[in-house]
């Protein structure tokens, strides 16, 4: 393993003076610069988009928790096993809002072994009520990393090549209790190129940064609860591909929702993806082999065709075509009305947003909701229509 | 019953395209704009009178831009000269005069000073409907945390569909859905495809008025009950959506297709290159089988 400059590590620094940020006004209030700084951090959410770079749409993602003793500890209310599996039901749920196309699957590790908590599926319900069963689960022994990441390329290394393998470990211990040596593990990591990321509970572990650094994935450790939530939010978006991984073209099938009337025909078995079989009056009928199916995104068990609907493609699409940030400027150098134009609102905040492409100028609640949300500058839109 | 605190806030945006408009007139059928305007008109004053907190805003789509008819940045301002001329002698609740004088004094503006460039039939929907839900937005955050505001768009829709603008579209769709704003559609003259499914997604109601004239009474018993109260009404059934994709290179429905696995553009045909990306495509070759030799008996 070739040796990376190490960087300096924090308290290698010197002091760093945080009282200092706070500065008093003449009459001894702390207003503005509370205000200052809620605008800071209003505006570090709205992150850099990548560009012109591919990413990797459909994702294979297994997340694997730590369920070893050191989860017990008290640190994140009311322990860090609850207050974890809380945040990951969050992150499924944004994580198949925003990458409908994909799959995910979730590992436990605990006792020196790893078992799988569920399988790679596509639909989230499956995991969310797996996660709540799992808030029972008793945290006992060590981690073994090298077994749950074994598990993991199991099942990634039969998917194809066009598609992204990720691992996100979520690790709490120190320690880890491995079979067999894991610098072996992460050289077969990097043949099937699989990224593996690590958000780490307690502190920096040596290992873990060797095997995002090897990997091509993102280490980080977690400073309070909310830190937890935003370094979860950072794998939502789907990451660059890696220059290796193949394009092709797969075959999907996009099939109609059939609402069948009382007096048509009798109620027909599909196939659901929760729970074993349903009875139910329409569905969706795979354009192959007509099976049955209650919801999707779903692959058709019988003739094994990705079934898909038109709107699951296009929730996509903004990653593809990112919206370029605003250009920050002062309020006072506005000569026109001081309205925002998205939402009619007066411009009260010392900075406005201005769009490059058309020049219309939003308030700062705006500019956060068409970058988070919306994904569109609202008059851009109108322009368009020039031809 | 609905508690105190909650707010429910109706956003209406109105299609004002003045071609199409023009041409309703021409043929001399018997709604027009301004008739419309009154079913708007009184559609509002309903919602405002079902209960105090309830707020109304109406916008109206037009070609190249959308306009807020109400309620208007003047007013807010705190301009007064608008309240002299809205004092009604019939007693009307003032709140109700107020909107209703200013919604037509708004429309009457646009319509005149707003010039006509070109000559397409379609709306740009999309835009208005991101200005209304930045509007909501803003007006969710005006409030503290404790209260509740609950939001809904109606679309009241004249002409075709501009296919132009399918992707912001989904994308103002998608947007709705997360903040849960429901979006209606009351549609007057042709089919629409993107309020089929805008109202499917987020789960709001379509309607296509088999009869034009009687416009309002379509607005009051289907649109004016909120989303509480349509559980406990018959409301009209759902519309079967299509929700096929199109390929891009015919525009035809598709039932299955080719994706393109870097930018999710759909084919009807295996083709070697992504047109929308140039991505030359990995093609899967059958696997040789290697004859299997046979050893030769040695005879003994």
């Amino acid at each position: 393993m070739d040796e990376e400059p190490e960087r300096t590590k924090r308290w290698e620094g010197g002091y760093e003076r945080t009282w200092e940020v706070l500065k008093e006004d003449e009459s001894g209030s702390l207003k503005a610069t509370v205000e200052e700084i809620l605008f800071q951090s209003k505006r570090k959410r709205v992150t850099e988009s990548h560009g012109q770079v591919r990413l990797g749409m459909m994702r294979h993602l297994h997340l694997v928790v730590d369920c070893s003793r050191s989860m017990e500890d008290q640190d994140l209310k009311p322990n860090r096993l609850t207050a974890s599996l809380k945040l990951i039901e969050t992150f499924v749920e944004e994580y198949f809002d925003q990458n409908p196309i994909s799959q995910l699957g979730i590992i436990t590790t605990k006792n020196k072994r790893a078992e799988k908590l569920t399988d790679l599926a596509g639909n989230p319900k499956k995991h969310i009520v797996a996660l709540k069963k799992a808030v029972d689960t008793v945290c006992l022994g060590e981690p073994s990393l090298y077994n749950s990441l074994h598990l993991a390329i199991q099942t990634l290394k039969h998917m194809p090549g066009h598609t992204s393998r990720e691992i996100l470990v979520i690790l709490s211990s120190l320690t880890t209790c491995d079979p067999a040596n894991i610098c072996e593990l992460i050289k077969t990591l990097k043949s099937l190129k699989v990224r593996v990321s690590v958000i780490g509970l307690s502190a920096e572990v040596r290992v873990c940064t060797v095997l995002t650094r090897e990997t091509g994935g993102s280490y980080h450790v977690i400073l309070d609860e909310s830190h937890f939530k935003e370094l979860l939010m950072l794998h939502v978006k789907p990451p660059p591909a890696s220059s290796s991984s193949e394009c092709s073209l797969i075959r999907m099938g996009f099939p109609q929702h059939i609402i069948a009337s009382l007096t048509d025909q009798e109620a027909n078995a599909a196939i659901s993806t929760s729970s074993g079989a349903d009875l139910s009056l329409g569905g969706y009928f795979c354009p192959q082999c007509h099976a049955k199916y209650t919801e999707l995104p779903v692959e058709c068990k019988v003739c094994g065709l990705t079934l898909v609907s038109a709107p699951h493609l296009a929730r996509s699409f903004h990653h593809l075509f990112p919206l370029q940030a605003f250009t920050e400027s002062p309020t006072e150098q506005l000569q026109k009305d001081r309205f925002c134009q998205a939402c009619q609102g007066e411009l009260k905040d010392k900075s406005i947003f201005s769009c490059p492409s058309c020049c219309s100028v939003f308030c700062v609640e705006c500019d956060l909701f068409i970058h988070d949300s919306l994904h569109c500058c609202p008059c851009c839109i109108h322009n368009q229509s020039n031809p | 019953m609905a508690s105190e605190e909650e707010i429910n806030l109706l956003v209406i945006v109105v299609d004002v395209n003045p071609i199409w408009w023009g041409q309703q007139a021409q043929r001399a059928t018997e709604l027009t704009l301004s008739k419309c305007l009154d079913a708007v008109m009184v559609l509002g004053n309903s919602h405002m009178a079902m209960s105090r907190t309830n707020k109304l805003s109406v916008i109206a789509s037009h070609f190249e831009d959308s306009h807020f008819l109400y309620p208007g940045k003047s007013w807010r301002m705190g301009d007064s000269c608008g309240d002299d001329a809205s004092s009604s002698g019939d007693g009307k609740y003032e709140l109700l005069a107020v909107a209703n004088n200013l919604i037509a004094e708004e429309i009457r503006k646009v319509m005149s000073k707003t010039e006509v460039r070109g000559n397409s039939t379609d709306t740009l929907l999309a835009g208005t409907l991101a200005k209304a839900l930045c509007y909501i937005n803003r007006v969710s955050k005006e409030f503290e945390v404790g209260q509740e505001i609950k939001s809904r768009i109606l679309v009241i829709k004249a002409a075709e569909d501009c296919a132009r603008q399918y992707m912001n579209f989904m994308n103002v769709i998608f947007a709705a859905q997360k903040q849960n704003i429901l979006i209606d559609a009351c549609v007057l003259d042709s089919d629409s495809g993107l309020l089929q499914q805008a109202c499917d997604i987020t789960g709001g109601l379509y309607l296509k008025i088999p009869q034009k004239v009687a416009l309002a009474q379509y607005l009051l018993w289907v649109f004016l009950p909120d989303s509480e109260q349509r559980s406990q009404l018959v409301l009209p059934p759902p519309a079967h959506v299509d929700y096929r994709a199109a390929c891009f290179c015919h525009r035809n429905l598709i039932e299955i297709g080719y994706v393109c696995s870097v930018c999710l553009s759909i084919f009807c045909n295996f083709s070697p290159i992504c047109t929308t990306c140039e991505t030359a495509f990995k093609i899967q070759l059958p696997q040789m089988v290697k004859p299997k030799k046979k050893k030769l008996k040695q005879p003994t």
